[in-house]
């Protein structure tokens, strides 16, 4: 990340950086409740965009200083408080020791065919309820708003197979020593148990498109600069940089230009997720993650 | 409180303003935001009441808690009696073995919990090498990796008030009952057990109110199957920021203890343990 991006930014503008780590969306609340915020920008995940602006606890960016014309097209990726940093996805992780490959979601569901445990995250918006209906016919641009009854009914079906995660270091276990086949994991976990070598590879046919977002906390004291770094992370050299860094995929389509094709396959937001990738609702889930997940809670108790 | 009257009582000053300070008025400050909602003051506590999981969960943290409980005075008791009774050279050594995995980080302890139970861990392998079972059994990722993790961390709190106990209790106690006619058996449960009860009581209050608010191994041992309150707190504070639920769900889970406690110690005189009566 310095490397990336702080440093080059540093050099083009004479503004420092401090990097902090260990945010959680508990301590912006925090912070700004206190009128006293220490950051100016924070990468959160988007259901924070509409959780936090409706706690009142964000900035208006300024779009005079941040252009946001290259970013890719999607609903709800640039909003009044918001930016999309870098893309991501939940892929299908599968053991290659099947006779066959599973193409679909339904493949999920169909444990005579596929036989094994089931790996999907603990979280309601782990892409569970959307895997689910997808494998109950639902087309993707329906899936919106999520019918988490019917959702729930789906799973009940493989109820006894799934093995939930709470780290995503937990799910790469469970696929990686085998004690599941199936998994529906962050891209970046799934590359890494590919490339140690153990039987498992990745369907990009089924799988979810989501990013990451920043923010800038309410009474940030560098607001102004905050916008310029925001500004510099969305041009396509800076975008190119951090999907050299690291396996996520660009949110502005021009940095594909600066990337290798070798690289670009295996980056959300690739070649190889073109047309397949469902981009999560993640404006749905700011606005329901608590009903969701209450549901969910009381489905998990049986 | 019968011994601070009088004038030493200003020596307690600074611990009284420090818990003031840095407890009484957090605590106080949390629930009172559980009914500051713009909604109305219980809106948090109607939906605890409505929806039926928050109930639940708080029962399962009730039952895994008081499991713990029991396991851990049934593990504590006879260890702590080695203890008491063994050489210095033997007290060590159980000490020593008491102590090292409350000394250790939480979150190795987890993972070794995790590398020895999981279905390709140790247990499983060395299992089935014996032929004794067929298939791994599932031991972590439930609730029997829960209590596991849980009763191994919470032993100390269990063996250190046990043993104190036995290390006061006068042996003759049970010579005198054994002289007097009474079988081994008999010994133990008329005399030694009723004797060295305000240990296990002491332990018992310690353990399960602290099993109460466990958040790492249930988190981590237990699979989302098996989530307990403290796990859906932290979810209201740090991922829906939902702090007036989270904070409606700590006031639940305090008058809960502070109940259960009042209980304990209006059937047990729990308050002679800590020498308040």
């Amino acid at each position: 990340m310095r490397s990336a991006w702080f440093d080059p930014f540093t050099a083009a503008t004479g503004i420092d950086i401090v990097s902090v780590s260990g945010n959680t969306y508990g301590r912006v609340q925090a912070m700004v409740e206190a009128g006293r915020p220490e950051w100016d920008v924070v990468e959160v995940l988007p259901d924070f965009q509409w959780i936090g602006a409706s706690a009142n606890l964000l900035e208006p960016l300024d779009f005079s200083v941040i252009d946001t014309s290259g970013v890719m097209e999607g609903d709800d990726l640039v909003t009044e408080f918001s930016i999309p940093q870098v893309l991501f996805s939940r892929v299908m992780t599968y053991s290659t020791r099947f006779d066959e490959v599973p193409t679909d979601f339904a493949a999920f569901w169909d444990t005579q065919r596929f036989p094994g445990r089931r790996a999907f995250y603990s979280r309601a918006n782990g892409g569970m309820l959307e895997a689910a209906l997808l494998a109950d016919g639902v087309a993707p641009e329906d899936l919106y708003p999520l019918d988490i009854d019917r959702a729930l009914a789906k799973l009940d079906e493989i109820r006894d197979d799934i093995l939930f995660y709470e780290t995503n270091a937990q799910g790469e276990q469970f696929m990686s020593d085998g004690q599941t086949t199936l998994g529906l994991l962050p891209d970046g976990r799934a590359l890494n148990i590919r490339n140690t070598g153990a039987p498992v590879d990745i369907q990009y046919a089924a799988s979810f498109l989501t990013w990451s977002t920043m923010v800038v906390p309410r009474g940030a004291p560098n607001a102004a600069a905050a916008m310029e770094f925001l500004a510099y992370s969305l041009t396509p050299e800076a975008q190119a940089a951090i999907a050299e860094a690291y396996t996520y995929g660009p949110v502005v389509p021009a940095a594909f230009d600066m990337i290798s094709p070798e690289r670009a396959a295996i980056l959300s937001g690739g070649p190889q997720m073109a047309g397949q990738a469902v981009l999560f609702g993640e404006k749905w889930w700011g606005e329901n993650l608590s009903q969701a997940s209450e549901r969910l809670t009381e489905w998990m108790l049986g | 409180m019968r011994n601070l009257t009088g004038g030493g009582a200003w020596l307690v000053l600074p611990a009284v303003l420090l818990l003031a300070a840095f407890f009484l008025w957090p605590v106080g400050e949390l629930v009172a935001r559980s009914f500051r909602d713009p909604a109305g003051a219980w809106v948090h506590y109607q939906r605890i009441w409505e929806v039926p999981a928050y109930l639940r969960i708080l029962n399962r943290t009730l039952v895994i808690s008081a499991m713990t409980t029991v396991i851990c005075v049934v593990l504590a008791y006879p260890l702590a009696y080695r203890l008491v009774t063994a050489s210095p050279m033997g007290r060590a050594v159980i000490l020593v073995c008491v102590l090292i995995p409350f000394w250790t980080n939480l979150l190795v302890r987890s993972y070794g919990w995790i590398i020895m139970l999981n279905p390709q861990g140790v247990i499983n392998s060395a299992l089935m090498g014996l032929g004794l079972i067929d298939e791994p059994l599932r031991l972590v990722y439930n609730t029997t990796g829960v209590l596991i993790g849980m009763s191994q961390i919470m032993l100390p709190f269990m063996i250190l008030p046990i043993a104190a106990v036995m290390a006061r209790l006068d042996p003759k106690v049970t010579h005198a009952a054994r002289s007097l006619g009474a079988t081994p058996v008999q010994a133990f449960f008329k005399v030694y057990l009723p004797l060295t009860m305000p240990g296990v009581m002491a332990g018992s209050v310690l353990v399960f109110t602290i099993s109460l608010g466990f958040f790492v191994i249930p988190a981590l041992l237990g699979g989302s199957r098996e989530i307990l309150l403290a796990q859906l707190i932290e979810f209201n504070i740090n991922q829906v920021l939902n702090w007036g639920l989270a904070a409606a769900l700590s006031t639940v889970l305090l008058i809960a203890t502070l109940g259960l406690y009042w209980i304990g110690d209006r059937w047990f005189g729990l308050g002679r343990i800590w020498g308040l009566k």
